[in-house]
C-alpha cells in the first residue's frame, strides 16, 4: 500500500487512516463473499420462476380438472338432485353397459385402421414427394397438408354433404363401381364408423406425411451412400434401409396415434352423434352425453377415468418397450 | 432403355402418379367451394361442378352475417394463446434442458399427462371453473385454458432443440456475465428459433380449429369464433346448401391461406430438428 | 492481473473423485499451461478455475478473496472454449462485444474496445459476418477477441489449438504468444501438446490422474523431470528409457548396468544399494553417434529410419530394449546399418524403482 502524504508527521492519523482503509477493504472482501452467498440463494428461487407460470397453468386448467373428475367419479346421483359416496358403482355400471363395449371395438377399430393406413399413405408420399420431386415439392407438402389445417367443423359438413345417397358425389362415384346407397354410409349402424374413418384418416394423413418427410430429411447421406454402394437401389433401398431408419418417425406417430384415437371427438359428435343407435359412439361423445345430456356426472367422470388410465397405460408401455417419444426431432438415443 | 431416359420416365410417371393421388384427395375442398358458387337450383345437383358459376352466395352470407367480427373474435383469442404458449413453454423448456433445475423432470413428465386427457372430460370441471371465475363468454376463459393445453407439446419440442444445442454457448454466456434470464433471452431463443417458428405456427392452427371448448365457453354469438359458427349456418341454411357451402369456405380459407403463406418455415422448422440429428 | 491460489480443492463426480487435494498459486501476470494426457484432470481444472464447476472441498482465491462459489464474471475471467462457442446468431461485431453488453458497458466504449481488439486480431473485414461464414482460424480468434475485450484479471483458454489443422496451429501459436506480451492478464491454458506448453508458458504444471506431477518452468522440466511420467511426457519424441540394475555405489556415484549391455555412471542425489531394479533415461536428441572404435560406444542396429531432412530418426530394437535417435546432422542411415552410440552419462537420468528421479546432473548440454 503506498504511504500517504504526511505520514511520517502525523502517526496517530496514519494509523487511523490505514486501520480504516484496511477494515474498508476487508469489509468488501467479507461483503464480496456474503454477496456471493446471498446471490446463490436468490438465484435458486429466480430459477423457479422459469417453471412457474406453465405449473401454474397446469394446475388450475388441468390438475384440478383431473382431480374433480377423479373425485366425481367416486359419487353417484340421487333422484333428489344430491350426491352420495358410491364407491367404484359408477365404473362397474359402466363397465357393464353394452354401450362401453361397443365403444372399445370402434376404438380398437379406429385405432387398428387409421393408424396403419395413414403411416403407409403418408409415408409412401413422404417418400415419393422428397426423393422424387423438386420442383413441385413445396406444392404436394402444402397440398396435401391442408386438410389438417381445415377446422373440423367445415370438414364435418363437406362430408356429411358427400356422403348424402341422392345427392353426394359419393353415390356418384361408387356408382361406376356398383355399389347404391340406400342411406348415407353414416346413418348406417354397419358402416357408420367406418365412413367416419375415412374421414379421419382424409384429415390426418398429412401430418404423418409431414413426420415421414422431416424423418427422410434426416437420413444420413452416408449411410445412404453406403447402402448404394452395397447394391441396394430403388424399391430394396427403400424397403431395406429407408424404412427401419424411419422408425423413430414410426414410433412417434405411433404414441400420438394412440393418444390421438382415444381423444376423438369433434368429427364424431358433428357427424353422427355417435349414432345411429349408438353405433359409431366413441369414448368422447360417450363421455359427453353420460355428462351433459344425461347429466350423470358420476359415470361420465368414471369413463373419463377409465380413457385416462388406458391412455397413459398405452403410452408408457409404448415409451418403454419400444422407446417411442412424442417428437422425433432432437438427437437420437444412444 | 438408356438410363436417363429411364429415370426421366419414371419421373413423369410418379409425379403423374401423385397427381392423381392429389386430384382425389382435394375432391372435399373443390367440392366445397363449388357447391357454394352454385345457384339454388343446381345446389343438389350429385356433381362435383356445375356450371355457370355465381358469387351470389358468397355475396348474399357476407352480407347477412357478421363475419368480420366473428374472424376477429378467432384472431384476438389464437394469438393470445399462440403468444402466451410460446413465451411459457420456452420458459419452461429452458429450465428443463439448461438450468437442469431440481425436480423440473418431475414436472416435465406430470405436464405430459396433459396430453393423454382427453378433453371430453376436462369440459365439464372447467366450465364450473370458468363460471366461478366469471369468465364464460370472455377471450380470457378461452385463452388460459387453451394455453395450459398447448404447453406441453411446445414444451416437449423446446426442450428438444435446447439439449441438442451445444452446451459451451451457455457457458459461454455464463462467463461473458448474463443471468440466466439474459442467457434465455439473448442465446437460447435465437438458437432455437426454427422450431419456435414451428411451434408458433402448430400451435396457431390448433387453438383457432379448436371446437369442444369454444362451443362451451362461447355462447354469446358475438363472442363466438370461426369454427364453431358453422353449427348455427347449418341449422339456418339447410334449404340452402349454396349458402352453407360459401360461408364454410370462407370459414376455412384464413387458416389455408395462412398456411400456404408460412408452410415454407414452418417445414422448415420442422425439418431444422431433424437435420440436427 | 490477479494472483489465482487453488487451495487444496477435491471435485468429485458423484462417486468418481476426478481431482484428489490438488493445491497450486499462479502468480500476477504469469502464463501457466496445464499439461497432460486425456482424462488428467486439466480441463476440469480450468472449468473450476472459471466458476463453471462447482467444487467438493478447497477454496478457489482470486487475489486473496475467496470466490470459490462466485459466478465467472464475478472472478474477473474470461474464457476461450475448445470449440470456440460463438453465437451463431450474432456476427464477429457483436460476438465480440456481448460481454460489454451485458455488463452495461456505454455503446461508445463497446465500439471502440471492440475496433481495438478487431484491429489486433486482424479480424476488421469480417466484422459483420457470421461465425459460420468464418474458417478455423477466423473463429478462433473472434473467440479471442471476445475475451480479450473484457480485459479479464484472469485470461482462460481451454486447447483453443486443437481444432485446427497443423499449419495453422503453429501460426496460431505464435499469435498467442504475441498476446501474451501485450496482454497485462494471468493467463491459464489448457492443452494436451507438450510443445505448446514448451513454447508458451511461463511454468507449466504437468498433471496425471488428477495430481499435480511438476510445476515448473519448461526448461525445468525438461532438463530436471521429477520422475518417470514428466521425463516420458515432456519432449518429442519422447525420452528413451532403458531398464537395468544398480551395481555398485561409491559416495555419490553409483554405476548402473543396463540390460542392454552397457555401463553407466552417474552421481546421484539418494542413497542406492547395489542390486536394485533402476531405470535410465536419455532423450534421442543427446545419445552420441559415434564409431566403433570408440570408448564406451555400443553398437546397435537400425530397424527403422526415418529421414526428415533437417533431422533423421533411427529407431533400434534390441531385445526388449527401444532406442530411438535423433540426430540433427542430416546423417543418412538406412535400416539394416550398424550404428555406433554412445550415452554421456551427464545426459542421462537415473529413476528409482519409484520412477523418481535420483540423478543429481548439472543442466545438460545442448544437443550437437
Amino acid at each position: 500500500m503506498t504511504q500517504l502524504p504526511g505520514a511520517e508527521t502525523r502517526p496517530a492519523l496514519f494509523q487511523c487512516k490505514m486501520a480504516s482503509i484496511m477494515s474498508a477493504e476487508a469489509m468488501r472482501a467479507g461483503a464480496a463473499v456474503a454477496a456471493v452467498k446471498r446471490r446463490s440463494a436468490s438465484r435458486a428461487s429466480t430459477l423457479y420462476l422459469f417453471a412457474l407460470p406453465a405449473t401454474l397453468l397446469f394446475v388450475v386448467f388441468v390438475a384440478y380438472p383431473i382431480l374433480w373428475v377423479a373425485e366425481q367419479s367416486l359419487y353417484a346421483g340421487k333422484t333428489d338432485g344430491g350426491v352420495v359416496f358410491a364407491g367404484l358403482a359408477n365404473y362397474t355400471t359402466i363397465l357393464s353397459d353394452p354401450t362401453f363395449w361397443i365403444v372399445v371395438r370402434n376404438m380398437a377399430l379406429w385405432g387398428a385402421i387409421t393408424i396403419p393406413v395413414q403411416m403407409l399413405i403418408g409415408g409412401l408420399l413422404a417418400y415419393f414427394i422428397e426423393r422424387h420431386t423438386h420442383a413441385l415439392r413445396g406444392f404436394f407438402r402444402t397440398m396435401f397438408f391442408l386438410p389438417v389445417v381445415t377446422s373440423v367443423s367445415v370438414i364435418s359438413l363437406v362430408w356429411v354433404q358427400i356422403y348424402a345417397p341422392y345427392y353426394g358425389i359419393a353415390q356418384e362415384y361408387l356408382k361406376h363401381i356398383g355399389i347404391v346407397m340406400m342411406t348415407s354410409p353414416i346413418g348406417d349402424p354397419k358402416t357408420a364408423i367406418y365412413a367416419l374413418i375415412v374421414v379421419n384418416i382424409w384429415q390426418w394423413t398429412g401430418f404423418s406425411m409431414l413426420m415421414y418427410i422431416a424423418g427422410i430429411a434426416n437420413l444420413s447421406s452416408e449411410v445412404l451412400d453406403a447402402a448404394r454402394i452395397d447394391g441396394a437401389r430403388g424399391w430394396r433401398l427403400a424397403v431395406h434401409v429407408i424404412v427401419p431408419m424411419l422408425a423413430p418417425a414410426t414410433k412417434s406417430l405411433l404414441l400420438l396415434g394412440v393418444i390421438g384415437t382415444l381423444q376423438t371427438f369433434p368429427i364424431v359428435h358433428l357427424m353422427t352423434g355417435g349414432g345411429p343407435n349408438r353405433a359409431s359412439e366413441v369414448f368422447g361423445t360417450f363421455i359427453f352425453k353420460q355428462s351433459f345430456v344425461l347429466g350423470d356426472t358420476g359415470t361420465g367422470a368414471a369413463l373419463s377415468v377409465i380413457v385416462l388410465v388406458v391412455a397413459l397405460a398405452l403410452s408408457l408401455i409404448q415409451i418403454a418397450v419400444l422407446g417411442a417419444r412424442l417428437s422425433p426431432a432432437g438427437r437420437e438415443e444412444s | 432403355m438408356a438410363p436417363l431416359a429411364r429415370s426421366r420416365i419414371r419421373g413423369v410417371v410418379i409425379h403423374s402418379v401423385l397427381f392423381i393421388v392429389l386430384g382425389f384427395w382435394m375432391v372435399p375442398q373443390v367440392y366445397m367451394l363449388s357447391i357454394g358458387l352454385r345457384t339454388p337450383a343446381q345446389a343438389f345437383d350429385a356433381a362435383l361442378f356445375t356450371w355457370p358459376v355465381t358469387f351470389d352466395n358468397f355475396v348474399t352470407v357476407i352480407r347477412d352475417n357478421p363475419l368480420g367480427g366473428i374472424f376477429l373474435n378467432s384472431l384476438i383469442i389464437t394469438v393470445a394463446t399462440v403468444a402466451i404458449v410460446v413465451a411459457v413453454s420456452s420458459l419452461f423448456a429452458f429450465a428443463c434442458a439448461i438450468l437442469r433445475l431440481k425436480g423440473s423432470m418431475l414436472l416435465y413428465t406430470t405436464l405430459l399427462t396433459t396430453l393423454m386427457v382427453p378433453l371430453a372430460s376436462m369440459v365439464l370441471p372447467l366450465a364450473i371453473l370458468l363460471k366461478n371465475f366469471g369468465w364464460v363468454n370472455t377471450y380470457i376463459g378461452l385463452i388460459l385454458p387453451y394455453a395450459a393445453l398447448g404447453v406441453p407439446f411446445a414444451m416437449v419440442i423446446l426442450k428438444a432443440f435446447m439439449e441438442d444445442a451445444p452446451r459451451e454457448l451457455f457457458e459461454a454466456a455464463r462467463v461473458d456475465g448474463c443471468n440466466p434470464w439474459q442467457t434465455y433471452w439473448h442465446v437460447a431463443l435465437p438458437l432455437v428459433r426454427p422450431a419456435l417458428v414451428f411451434v408458433t405456427i402448430w400451435q396457431f392452427i390448433v387453438t383457432w380449429n379448436e371446437f369442444f371448448l369454444a362451443l362451451i365457453v362461447l355462447t354469446k354469438s358475438e363472442m363466438k369464433t370461426l369454427t364453431i359458427v358453422p353449427m348455427q349456418y347449418s341449422g339456418l341454411y339447410m334449404a340452402n346448401p349454396g349458402a352453407l357451402f360459401a360461408i364454410l369456405t370462407l370459414i376455412a380459407l384464413p387458416l389455408i391461406l395462412l398456411y400456404v403463406l408460412v408452410q415454407r418455415a414452418f417445414v422448415r422448422g420442422l425439418l431444422a430438428g431433424a437435420v440436427k440429428g | 492481473m490477479a494472483t489465482l491460489t487453488i487451495d487444496k480443492v477435491t471435485k468429485a463426480f458423484g462417486h468418481t473423485t476426478v481431482i484428489p487435494e490438488l493445491s497450486l498459486t499462479i502468480e500476477d501476470g504469469e502464463f501457466c499451461v496445464l499439461v497432460g494426457p486425456s482424462g488428467c484432470g486439466k480441463s476440469t481444472l480450468l472449468r473450476i478455475i472459471a466458476g463453471l464447476e462447482p467444487i467438493s472441498s478447497g477454496r478457489i482465491l482470486v487475489d486473496g478473496v475467496d470466490m470459490s462459489g462466485a459466478e465467472p464474471p464475478e472472478r474477473g475471467v474470461a474464457m476461450v472454449f475448445q470449440s470456440y462457442a460463438l453465437y451463431p446468431h450474432m456476427n464477429v461485431d457483436r460476438n465480440i462485444g456481448f460481454g460489454l453488453k451485458i455488463a452495461r458497458t456505454p455503446l461508445a466504449e463497446i465500439a471502440e474496445r471492440v475496433g481495438r481488439a478487431a484491429e489486433k486480431l486482424r479480424l476488421g473485414s469480417y466484422l459483420k459476418r457470421k461465425p459460420r461464414e468464418l474458417s478455423g482460424g477466423q473463429r478462433q480468434r473472434v473467440a479471442i477477441g471476445r475475451a480479450m475485450t473484457r480485459k479479464p484479471k484472469l485470461f482462460l483458454l481451454d486447447e483453443p489449438l486443437s481444432n485446427l489443422d497443423a499449419a495453422l496451429r503453429v501460426g496460431m501459436r505464435v499469435e498467442i504468444a504475441r498476446l501474451k506480451a501485450e496482454l497485462a492478464s494471468t493467463m491459464v491454458y489448457v492443452t494436451h501438446d507438450q510443445v505448446e506448453a514448451m513454447t508458451l508458458a511461463d511454468r507449466i504444471v504437468v498433471m496425471n490422474g488428477g495430481h499435480i506431477e511438476q510445476v515448473g518452468a519448461p526448461l525445468d522440466l525438461y532438463h530436471r523431470p521429477a520422475n518417470l511420467f514428466v521425463a516420458g511426457f515432456i519432449g518429442s519424441p519422447a525420452m528413451n528409457f532403458l531398464k537395468g540394475c544398480v551395481d555398485t555405489v561409491e559416495g555419490n556415484l553409483a554405476t548402473v548396468s543396463l540390460d542392454l549391455g552397457l555401463s553407466l555412471t552417474m552421481p546421484v542425489s539418494q542413497a542406492l544399494r547395489p542390486g536394485v531394479e533402476v531405470t535410465v533415461g536419455i532423450r534421442p536428441e543427446h545419445i552420441v553417434l559415434s564409431s566403433e572404435g570408440q570408448a564406451g560406444a555400443f553398437v546397435v542396429q537400425a530397424s527403422v529410419v526415418e529421414l526428415l531432412g533437417s533431422d533423421t530418426f533411427i529407431h533400434v530394437r534390441d531385445g526388449e530394449d527401444s532406442l530411438v535417435i535423433r540426430d540433427s546432422g542430416g546423417r543418412m542411415a538406412r535400416a539394416g546399418d550398424r550404428i555406433a552410440i554412445t550415452l554421456p552419462p551427464h545426459a542421462c537420468h537415473l529413476f528409482n524403482e519409484a520412477g523418481q528421479r535420483i540423478s543429481d546432473t548439472a543442466p545438460a548440454t545442448e544437443p550437437a
